[in-house]
């Protein structure tokens, strides 16, 4: 088959590799519908993060049709049109009965690369790095999906293969940053990156029942999507003094209620490399992509909730005592998307949630590498860039 | 008293050995344990081999960098050999020195290393005596293969330009609780392991143990076994575990092989 491929740093080629096999029990093979760009991809790319190999398939966002399945799948059907989240999950570990499925035990058969610098293990994610198991990605014709009875979700008719797409990750993980907020009827959610994400997240706050939110970025098109297609008030870093005294003001000078950071750092941490990474890599770079994980703290209200979408890895000057002394709750996660999924799904059936304006370009597979260059540089107004394999 | 080093719990094993087996452990505690904690050791091995790895693979400067970091914690990782033996809580990887004659000393490898599974002890017991499971749990190292009840036979692939092969029997069984196992007969690696199961607190199932102890004759061959066998990396216990778990839990183990990619003809894990 074709598929989308990591050829070194900034070296994306498409390239003729095996079809996807059924190897374990619970896995089906799916055909890639549509499959997208995710901001995370590109630390990768630029080679921030160690643990790729030339020649790994990647992509971790898609939707697709059922075309093979292993003996032991029960509930999903060969033919099924479904989306699937992009962290793999065995559903039966004590996390994925927690509903904590990103921190699944059993599904990254390189874990270890993991332990030095998380004293843990985390569960697989498609195309993304060794360290979070090494699983081919699905910007390609087909893909294997381990567990397809819990991660296979079917997507109902009336809804577009768009709609459904973002549902893999953009649109679980901004609900999820916003589920963290435990928003209060008449609060205020600042929410730090209009990217795919974060306009999801800005969405979710007023899902949830945010009175106001308050989207934070410096391109103005993003800002305008946050503006006209979620409704969120927006704020542009690059046009004021200090973010801080601006949320200030706009909150009668006590801060957002809750405070959403989704933009995270330029190298995040998933791998061994990391540590020695952010060491060579001279200081600028980190404070500029610290920023706003640190704006946030700051901006926040005394006891407010800080909400961390955004991936890292290691982070110095962190203002640990402004967290400290202003009381406030962190939480954070990697998206926890089997159990949003449904809830999602019927937003989307209920027509009070559309993700499908964050498909701003589409290519087929074949010009895929054209699709990443526009994201990464944002040219054209790129939110995301969609591909269709086949 | 039977002489055998750390049993698991504090007590004296409540079945003695089956099979007739009166001879003497191989593990005995008669010499002063000097050697030292392995685990930070590892750690820093394991990662400085894999930046090593990757490092090279990038070529350009800041592969070069990341390489030569690598080295840095490969060296950190190896040159810790003569320190002294750090008694910590929690240990579970280490060398122990037994002294053997008046000067030579030996070194017994002890890997041990826990883990929390959903199940009981009980279930997770039955399971473990399951034919098919140790050949699964161990398939990362070892060949196992259960020649008749309470036996096994272990075999690691390639070891010293030939199989390393041992055969073990069951010398304790605790329903629910333990197993353990020695080698017997004659092998260039004797060893002995256990496995202990036991509740975890409110709904996490079972804390299981699992402890490989090496423990080869003197003289050249046996150090080598031992190397070479800690080459297949020490996370030997550990790995045992999370295979077994992932069986347990979730009906499989986890895998990317046969995977497709664009090198080795189309497919690599």
């Amino acid at each position: 088959m074709r598929a989308l491929c990591w050829n070194g740093i900034n070296d994306l080629g498409v390239e003729t590799v095996g079809d996807p096999r059924i190897v374990n029990p619970h896995d089906v093979i799916l055909q890639v519908r549509m499959s997208t760009t995710c901001g995370s991809d590109l630390h990768f790319i630029d080679g921030d993060i160690p643990t790729m190999r030339k020649g790994d398939v990647i992509g971790h966002e898609f939707m697709g049709t059922v075309v093979e399945k292993g003996p032991a799948v029960k509930k999903v059907q060969v033919g099924d049109r479904v989306v699937v989240p992009s962290f793999i999950c065995c559903g039966s570990c004590w996390y994925c009965q927690h509903d904590l499925w990103s921190l699944c035990d059993n599904t990254n058969p390189q874990g270890e690369l993991q332990e030095p610098l998380f004293g843990a293990q985390t569960a697989g994610i498609y195309g993304y790095t060794h360290a979070f198991g090494g699983y081919a990605g699905a910007h390609a014709q087909f893909v294997r999906v381990p567990h397809a009875d819990n991660d296979c979700f079917r997507v109902p008719e009336g809804v577009t293969d768009e709609q459904a797409l973002f549902l893999s990750d953009a649109v679980p993980t901004g609900y999820m940053g916003a589920e963290f907020c435990d928003i209060q009827p008449g609060q205020t959610v600042a929410v730090w990156g209009c990217g795919g994400v974060g306009l999801m997240a800005q969405k979710a706050a007023f899902l949830l029942g945010a009175e106001r939110v308050i989207g934070i970025d410096r391109l103005p098109e993003r800002l305008k999507l946050a503006r006209e297609k979620v409704g969120a008030e927006t704020l542009s870093y690059e046009e004021v003094d200090s973010v801080q005294d601006v949320l200030k003001e706009l909150t009668g000078g006590r801060g957002p209620d809750a405070c959403i950071d989704a933009v995270g750092m330029e190298a995040h941490g998933t791998g061994v490399g990391y540590a020695y990474e952010r060491a060579k890599q001279a200081l600028h770079l980190q404070t500029d992509r610290g920023q706003a994980l640190r704006q946030a703290i700051l901006a926040c209200r005394k006891g407010g909730i800080l909400s961390v979408l955004g991936v890292y890895g290691f982070m110095d000057a962190f203002p640990m005592g402004a967290l400290m002394n202003k009381g406030l709750t962190v939480r954070a996660a990697q998206q926890h998307g089997q159990k949003y999924l449904p809830r999602l799904l019927e937003h989307v059936v209920k027509g009070e949630l559309d993700p499908s304006f964050l498909a701003t370009h589409r290519f087929s597979l074949e010009d895929a590498p054209k699709g990443y260059e526009l994201f990464k540089k944002k040219q054209d107004g790129c939110v995301r860039a969609v591909f269709l394999p086949n | 008293m039977r002489d055998t080093i750390q049993q698991p719990g504090a007590r004296s094993p409540a079945v003695p050995p089956r099979g007739g087996s009166q001879r003497r452990s191989p593990f005995g505690r008669d010499g002063q344990r000097t050697s030292e904690e392995r685990l930070p050791q590892l750690v820093s091995a394991l990662a400085g081999g894999a930046l090593l790895t990757l490092g090279l693979q990038r070529g350009r400067l800041g592969g070069v960098a990341m390489a030569l970091a690598g080295g840095g914690l490969l060296f950190r990782g190896t040159r810790t050999e003569q320190e002294p033996y750090v008694r910590r809580h929690g240990v579970v990887v280490r060398k122990f020195r037994r002294q053997r004659g008046r000067d030579a000393t030996v070194e017994l490898t002890v890997l041990q290393r826990s883990i929390t599974i959903q199940g009981t002890p009980e279930a997770l017991h039955r399971r473990w005596l399951d034919a098919e499971t140790l050949s699964q749990v161990m398939g990362h190292f070892a060949d196992v293969t259960s020649p008749g009840e309470g036996l096994q036979h272990w075999r690691v692939p390639g070891v010293l330009g030939k199989d390393l092969e041992w055969d073990a029997q069951v010398v304790e069984e605790r329903p629910g609780e333990l197993l353990r196992w020695q080698s017997v007969g004659d092998t260039a690696l004797p060893n002995e392991g256990w496995v202990r199961f036991r509740p975890a607190p409110r709904d996490w199932g079972t804390e299981v143990t699992l402890r490989f102890v090496f423990d080869p004759p003197g003289g050249i061959l046996g150090e080598k076994a031992v190397q070479l066998l800690g080459a297949v990396p020490a996370a030997l216990a550990r790995m045992a575990l999370k295979r077994f778990k992932s069986l347990v839990e979730s009906g499989e183990i986890p895998t990317t092989r046969p995977n497709p990619a664009a090198r080795e003809g189309g497919y690599a894990s």
